[in-house]
C-alpha cells in the first residue's frame, strides 16, 4: 500500500484553464486532471496538449498529479500524459483484467522512452544517484464504477502491481444508483463496505467517503462533504475523491484525525499495554494525524519555495 | 430482445380454481401459478394437470404467465409447466449452477418437442438460502434464459438464516447488495425492492405496496410481484414515472443537446450537474414510461376483448340472465390468499384437458 497521504482527490477538467486555476489552489492533496467524462469529444485533444504544462503547475502548488484516462482512447491519453511530475494514471470503465494489463503496458514503453519516474512524496527530494526501485513505477488507480469492475475488483488488482489505491468512481451515476428512503443511495453503503474490505486484503488504499442522497456524484456542498469524509475515515477511508475545488478544504478536515480524536487517542495510548488492539488503534490515529500535518507542511514548503524542481 | 415490463405479478397456488379463474381481472404485468409450497403434497400430481388451463384464464388479461415449479422436481414439473403460452419458469431454493443447467436442458428439449421457438422460455432462479446466496453468480450465470437476477430475502430465507422476517431493519442488507451487484455485473434487469420497515407482514397492505414500489423505481429497480390483489394497482402505479418525471426527463435532454452541441460536457441546469450519465437516465425513463403505457393499454385492451367476447357468449345463451360485468362486481375480492389451500380438488371446475405429451410418450 502506498504511503503518501491522499485525503483529496480532485478531478479537473484537463482543458479548462479557469478550473485548472481553482484547483492549483484548492489546497488538493492530489489532482487528476481529467481526459474523461467532464472532456467532451471535440475537445479531447485539446485537452491532451495542456496536459504537460498541467502537471508542473500542480506540482509547483503542491499537489500530487494523476491524470484520469479514457478507457477507449488509451494509449493517446497515456502518451499525453506521461510525463515528469506524473504520479499514475485513474483507469475507468474497467471490465477486464486485460485492459489494466493493456495501461501496464503503455506506461512501461513510456517509462522507458521518456525516463519518467513517480516522484517522490510532495515535499520530498530523491537524488539522482539514488537506485531506481518499484516504488519510481508510475501507479495506477483503479475506479470501478461499472458492475463487472466491482464484482471483479480483486481479480483487476492483482493484475499489476501498479495498482495502488482503488474507488468507486462514479459508481452511483453510471450504474444509476438512486436515493433510497433513508437517505442512502441505493446499494452504495454495500459497495463501500465491499471495497473497503477488498482493498485491505489486497493492501491497497480504497479511496472514498460515505457518499449520501445528499451528496450525489462527488458535487456536494462543504458540510455534506464534510459529514462524507468524516464518516468515510470512521469506515475505513483515508481519501476521497470530488469535483469541486470547493470540496477540497471539507475532505483535508475530515480525512484528519480531529484534536478530539488525538487526545484521545493518547489517552488510550497512555492507559493500556501497548499490545491491546484499542492501543494500535490508538497509534495508528496519532501516526495518521502526524502524516497529515506533515503533508500539509509539505505543500506549504512547495508552495513557498517555487516547486518541485528537484524531483 | 424486448424489454419485459414486470412491475407487478401475483404468486397464486395453480389448484385454487377461484384465483386462477379470476386471476386475468387483476391487471397483473405478470402471473406466477405455483406448482411450489402453496401446493400441498397430496395434490401435486393434479395441480401439474392444470397448467394449459391456467395459461388460458391468465392470458384473458394478456399477463405474462410464469409457473413456479419444485426445485426437488424438476424433470416431471418442466414436463408440466413447459406449454405455450408461458414465457418463465420460476424455479425457487435455487442453490447451484447444475440446477440451473439441468433445469436449462429439460426446458430446451420440452421447447423442442411441443414447437416453442428455441429460447422463448426464461428462467428466473430465486435464491431462497445461504447457500444460494454464496453460489449467487454462477447460478445467475448458468443459463442464456435468465434475464433478471435479484437476491436472497423472504420466508425461506429468513428460516435458513435463523432470523426473524418482520423486524424491523433490513436484514438482508448483504444479500441484497450482492444479489444486485451481480445482476449489474452479468448485464442483467435487477429485481429486488428497496427496504423499508414493515413490521406487520401484511402482505394486502396497499400504502405500504405503493411507497416501496416508488422507492424502488427512484432506485433504478423496475420489477415488482405479491401474493395478494391489494399490491397490484400500487406496485402498477408506483413503478412506472409520473408525468411530472416524465417532463422533467425531457428537459434534461433537451439541455443535454443542448450542451453537446456547444462542445461541453457537463453543466448546471437549476441546481443539478447534467452530463451524458443524467441524460441516459432520462432517456431510459422516458422510454420506460412509453413501454408501461404500452403494457397498460395491451392489458385494458385483452381485458375488454375477453368481457365482450363473455358478454356476448352470456347474451347468446341467455338473454335474460346478468352481464359479466354485473356479476363481476357481486363478487368479493378474497382478503387474504390461504397459506395452503384445502379440500378436494374441484375437478368439475378445472377440468384437465386432454394431455398430447401424455399420448407423445405413450407413442
Amino acid at each position: 500500500m502506498n504511503s503518501t497521504t491522499r485525503r483529496s482527490w480532485l478531478i479537473v477538467p484537463a482543458h479548462d484553464e479557469e478550473r485548472l486555476e481553482l484547483a492549483a489552489n484548492s489546497g488538493a492533496d492530489v489532482i487528476v486532471l481529467d481526459l474523461e467524462d467532464t472532456v467532451h469529444d471535440s475537445r479531447k485533444h485539446e485537452a491532451r496538449e495542456k496536459i504537460r504544462d498541467a502537471i508542473g503547475m500542480m506540482r509547483d502548488a503542491g499537489s500530487e498529479v494523476f491524470v484520469r484516462c479514457d478507457p477507449e482512447l488509451l494509449y493517446a491519453d497515456i502518451a499525453a500524459s506521461a510525463w515528469r511530475g506524473l504520479s499514475g494514471v485513474v483507469l475507468t470503465g474497467l471490465t477486464s483484467a486485460d485492459q489494466i494489463a493493456e495501461a501496464d503496458s503503455i506506461l512501461s514503453q513510456f517509462e522507458s522512452e521518456r525516463g519518467v519516474v513517480r516522484p517522490p512524496p510532495v515535499g520530498e527530494v530523491r537524488e539522482a544517484d539514488d537506485p531506481r526501485g518499484p516504488e519510481q513505477a508510475l501507479e495506477t488507480h483503479l475506479s470501478l464504477d461499472t458492475g463487472p469492475a466491482n464484482w471483479h475488483a480483486e481479480e483487476l488488482i492483482r493484475a499489476s502491481d501498479r495498482v495502488q489505491s482503488i474507488s468507486l468512481g462514479r459508481a452511483d451515476l453510471k450504474t444509476d444508483l438512486r436515493e433510497e428512503p433513508s437517505g442512502d443511495l441505493h446499494l452504495l453503503p454495500y459497495l463501500m463496505q465491499r471495497l473497503i474490505v477488498i482493498a485491505n486484503a489486497l493492501e491497497v488504499e480504497p479511496v472514498g467517503a460515505w457518499w449520501r442522497a445528499t451528496s450525489r456524484g462527488l458535487s456536494a456542498n462543504y458540510d455534506d462533504t464534510l459529514q462524507a469524509a468524516i464518516t468515510g475515515r470512521l469506515a475505513g477511508f483515508r481519501g476521497a475523491l470530488c469535483m469541486r475545488s470547493d470540496q477540497v478544504a471539507a475532505l483535508n478536515t475530515g480525512f484528519t484525525p480531529s484534536e478530539d480524536d488525538v487526545g484521545n487517542a493518547r489517552a488510550a495510548l497512555g492507559s493500556l499495554p501497548a499490545h491491546s488492539p484499542k492501543s494500535r488503534i490508538a497509534a495508528n490515529t496519532i501516526q495518521w494525524s502526524e502524516a497529515c500535518a506533515r503533508r500539509e507542511q509539505a505543500a506549504a514548503l512547495v508552495r513557498n519555495t517555487g516547486g518541485n524542481d528537484h524531483d | 430482445m424486448t424489454r419485459r415490463i414486470r412491475r407487478s405479478g401475483l404468486t397464486m397456488p395453480i389448484n385454487n380454481p377461484r384465483f386462477v379463474g379470476r386471476s386475468w381481472t387483476r391487471d397483473c404485468d405478470y402471473l406466477n401459478f405455483d406448482l411450489e409450497d402453496s401446493v400441498p403434497q397430496s395434490q401435486k400430481e393434479y395441480a401439474r394437470t392444470l397448467v394449459r388451463e391456467a395459461i388460458q384464464h391468465g392470458q384473458k388479461g394478456a399477463a405474462e404467465i410464469n409457473i413456479r415449479i419444485n426445485c426437488a422436481y424438476p424433470d416431471v414439473d418442466v414436463r408440466a409447466a413447459v406449454w405455450p403460452g408461458v414465457s418463465q419458469i420460476n424455479f425457487p431454493k435455487a442453490e447451484t449452477a447444475e440446477q440451473i443447467k439441468h433445469l436449462d436442458a429439460l426446458i430446451t428439449e420440452i421447447e423442442r418437442i411441443r414447437g416453442i421457438r428455441p429460447g422463448t422460455i426464461r428462467i428466473g432462479a430465486t435464491v431462497e438460502t445461504t447457500l444460494g446466496v454464496a453460489n449467487s453468480y454462477e447460478i445467475a450465470s448458468a443459463s442464456d434464459r435468465i434475464d433478471s437476477f435479484g437476491p436472497g430475502t423472504g420466508y425461506d430465507m429468513s428460516m435458513d438464516m435463523g432470523v426473524e422476517m418482520f423486524v424491523g431493519f433490513d436484514q438482508f442488507f448483504y444479500n441484497r447488495g450482492e444479489g444486485e451487484l451481480i445482476a449489474m455485473a452479468l448485464g442483467l434487469e435487477r429485481d429486488g425492492n428497496v427496504y423499508m420497515d414493515d413490521t406487520t407482514g401484511n402482505v394486502g397492505n396497499a400504502d405500504l405496496a405503493l411507497n416501496r414500489a416508488r422507492a424502488s423505481r427512484k432506485a433504478g429497480l423496475r420489477s415488482g410481484g405479491g401474493l395478494h390483489p391489494n399490491v397490484v394497482a400500487p406496485q402498477n402505479e408506483g413503478l412506472t414515472p409520473t408525468q411530472e418525471e416524465v417532463e422533467e426527463a425531457r428537459r434534461v435532454l433537451e439541455f443535454f443537446m443542448d450542451m453537446d452541441a456547444r462542445g461541453e460536457a457537463e453543466d448546471d441546469m437549476n441546481g443539478r450537474t447534467v452530463d451524458k450519465y443524467e441524460a441516459a437516465r432520462a432517456s431510459e425513463l422516458i422510454e420506460w414510461a412509453e413501454l408501461c403505457a404500452r403494457r397498460n393499454a395491451e392489458k385494458a385492451s385483452a381485458r375488454e376483448r375477453t368481457l365482450a367476447a363473455e358478454q356476448a357468449a352470456l347474451a347468446k345463451a341467455a338473454p335474460n340472465e346478468q352481464s359479466v360485468e354485473e356479476i363481476s362486481a357481486t363478487e368479493p375480492a378474497p382478503d387474504t390468499l390461504p397459506e395452503q389451500p384445502s379440500g378436494e380438488p374441484q375437478i368439475e371446475e378445472s377440468t384437465p384437458p386432454d394431455d398430447p405429451e401424455q399420448q407423445e410418450t405413450e407413442q
